[in-house]
């Protein structure tokens, strides 16, 4: 656990970068501080590991002030992963991952079976092993930072936005390789954003910081949505707030109802039919193995009356959502986007379970909320 | 002053190659002097510059007064500096490569600043971070990550050196500047030509060696040194 204990930092020409911080790190989880620039997050985040002397307070690591143990062989016991990586531009990927090892008297050869194994475990194929960093992605070259970080196995690991300098598309990449490396190891990890949305992806808790280096609100990211301290947490979180919140919510309790479906080679008549008989202006067009096609309205085909659908009729589903695995944020966004006004729920395989309209969604939503 | 050269003075015509093949001996003579006092000067200056560098990154004030007075060091006029030094040294080849070294250095402490300015923040944060010590930090990552913008200012300053030690000859230090006094004294242009392309000869030899040496030291670097 890392403990920040009335910490403030005031640098030379009197700014207060943090002001009187008190905060726990717990043990095996993710706290993320965010907060726009200027807030002191990365300057908090460095006091943890000496890169930074507090003005005054203490931090310490399971109780021990940091101040206590020498910088180097403190830092040699926490990883820690910057933004680009910070990755040395002299030494190949695997001695980039195996400084802190050599640095603490590991063989070499140890070290680079350590740093192999570290290559697998982020995903680095081994063919890599000998590049340079600027023969690699900014990706590639975060995992690698990711894995320097990790090589001598620390408890405690500090990333300083760490996926900011990559596109959204890999971000959400790592961030998903993060949380699963993170189910593996545990560690105790303290990463610091300024995006919102990253933070609420990967803390446990997060720390919302404000100019001026205040700590505003330290909480569970379900909790920061559903209720934020003041109207700068709230304004910070953006205008989507509660469609964010909604992701902490699981689908699974959404009911689902079977909506009017046509199988395949079906004409117009059994449109009509099927939706007379369901009493519903839309029908779903589903292929043999009962997969989403796409909606048809009844109304739109009453000039032909023989013949198969045409399937470039049939409107968009939008997308399906699983509610199995997805939550009430993804079956929100189903039915914002569905013609029809309903949210299609699939399997694993695709398969139509069920369908939820505007009411069903909302009473979710609701019971969700009043029991949160 | 008129000098009268009657053309039947002239022994040797315009490229007379018969006069170089005769002379491959003496050539390779002033080339080992030339080379040795154009390379010591710039290993000198090197190796002030090194340390000297190095301070004035990491103590920021000492920047100005060093980077000062190397301009300074620059600017002095090399055949004032020779004359002035014969008194000390005499007529040696350390009388040479003194103000020689001195405008390596000029050179060379940029190169070091600059190589040191230029290793990225992140590399050094995260080095520090991970557990370098200050010295450590610098021999393990800042000169090694420094190598190519090093490298290039060695380039620089090993050409102007080879090229300047010719200078020396006017006070009669050896070297191949000894063939553009000999060859301007007896109005032998071969002599002289000689001269010129056996030092660009060296200079770009030397400068292809450093240019391999940075490619091998440092395999790494994206823009070639």
């Amino acid at each position: 656990m890392i403990t920040f204990d009335h910490v403030s930092k005031r640098y030379d020409d009197g700014t207060l970068a943090v002001d009187d911080l008190s905060l726990e790190c717990a043990t095996g989880e993710i706290t993320v501080l965010v907060g726009s620039s200027g807030c002191g997050k990365t300057t908090s985040l460095r006091m943890i590991n000496r890169l930074v002397e507090p003005t005054s307070g203490t931090v310490s690591i399971d109780g021990t002030d940091v101040r206590s143990s020498d910088p180097a062989r403190l830092r040699r016991m926490i990883g820690y992963v910057i933004q680009q990586g910070g990755l040395f531009p002299h030494r190949t990927v695997i001695e980039n991952i195996a400084t802190v090892p050599r640095l603490l008297g590991t063989p070499r050869p140890q070290a680079r079976q350590r740093a192999q194994e570290l290559m697998d475990l982020v995903g680095l194929p081994s063919s890599m092993a000998k590049r340079y960093p600027y023969q690699l992605s900014g990706g590639q070259q975060q995992r690698v930072g990711v894995a320097r970080a990790l090589a001598a196995d620390p408890p405690l690991l500090l990333m300083d936005e760490p996926f900011s300098a990559v596109d959204p598309v890999v971000r959400k990449e790592l961030q998903q390789e993060l949380l699963n490396l993170q189910s593996q190891l545990g560690k105790t990890i303290v990463f610091v954003t300024h995006d919102i949305d990253e933070a609420v992806r990967l803390g446990d808790r997060i720390a919302v910081m404000q100019v001026g280096g205040k700590l505003v609100q330290f909480d569970t990211p379900e909790r920061v949505l559903a209720r934020p301290a003041n109207a700068f947490v709230e304004s910070f979180l953006g205008l989507d707030r509660g469609i964010k919140w909604l992701s902490f919510f699981p689908a699974k309790e959404l009911p689902l109802r079977l909506p009017a479906t046509i199988g395949p080679a079906s004409g117009p008549v059994d449109v009509h039919r099927v939706a007379a008989a369901a009493a519903s202006e839309w029908v779903l067009a589903v292929d043999g193995d009962r997969r989403p096609l796409g909606w048809l309205e009844a109304a739109a085909l009453n000039g032909a009356s023989s013949g198969t659908v045409d399937l470039g009729s049939l409107r968009s589903i939008g997308h399906a959502f699983s509610p199995a695995t997805d939550s009430l944020r993804a079956a929100l966004d189903a039915l914002v986007l569905s013609p029809a006004g309903l949210a299609v729920g699939v399997d694993s395989g695709g398969a139509l379970v069920g369908v939820a309209n505007q009411d069903d969604i909302n009473n979710a939503i609701q019971t969700a909320a009043a029991d949160s | 002053m008129l000098r009268q050269t009657p053309p039947t003075f002239h022994f040797h015509k315009v490229g007379d190659w018969q006069w170089v093949t005769d002379h491959r001996g003496y050539f390779w003579t002033l080339s080992r002097t030339h080379l040795y006092i154009a390379l010591v000067a710039v290993l000198i200056g090197f190796l002030v510059a090194l340390p000297l560098g190095v301070l004035a990154v990491r103590v920021p004030r000492t920047n100005p007064p060093i980077l000062a007075v190397t301009t300074i060091l620059y600017a002095l006029p090399s055949l004032a500096v020779f004359a002035f030094l014969v008194g000390i040294t005499g007529l040696t080849n350390n009388t040479v490569i003194l103000p020689l070294a001195a405008y390596a250095l000029a050179i060379l402490v940029r190169s070091v600043t600059n190589g040191l300015n230029n290793v990225a923040e992140e590399v050094r944060i995260s080095a520090t971070a991970m557990g370098y010590g200050p010295l450590r930090r610098l021999v393990s990552v800042e000169l090694p990550a420094a190598v190519p913008v090093i490298i290039a200012g060695l380039r620089v300053t090993t050409v102007a050196s080879i090229s300047l030690v010719t200078v020396g000859s006017l006070i009669g230090i050896g070297g191949l500047g000894q063939l553009f006094i000999a060859g301007e004294n007896t109005d032998f242009i071969t002599e002289i030509l000689a001269g010129v392309v056996i030092v660009a000869f060296w200079a770009f030899l030397l400068d292809g060696l450093l240019l391999l040496s940075g490619r091998l030291l440092a395999p790494w670097a994206r823009v070639s040194s």
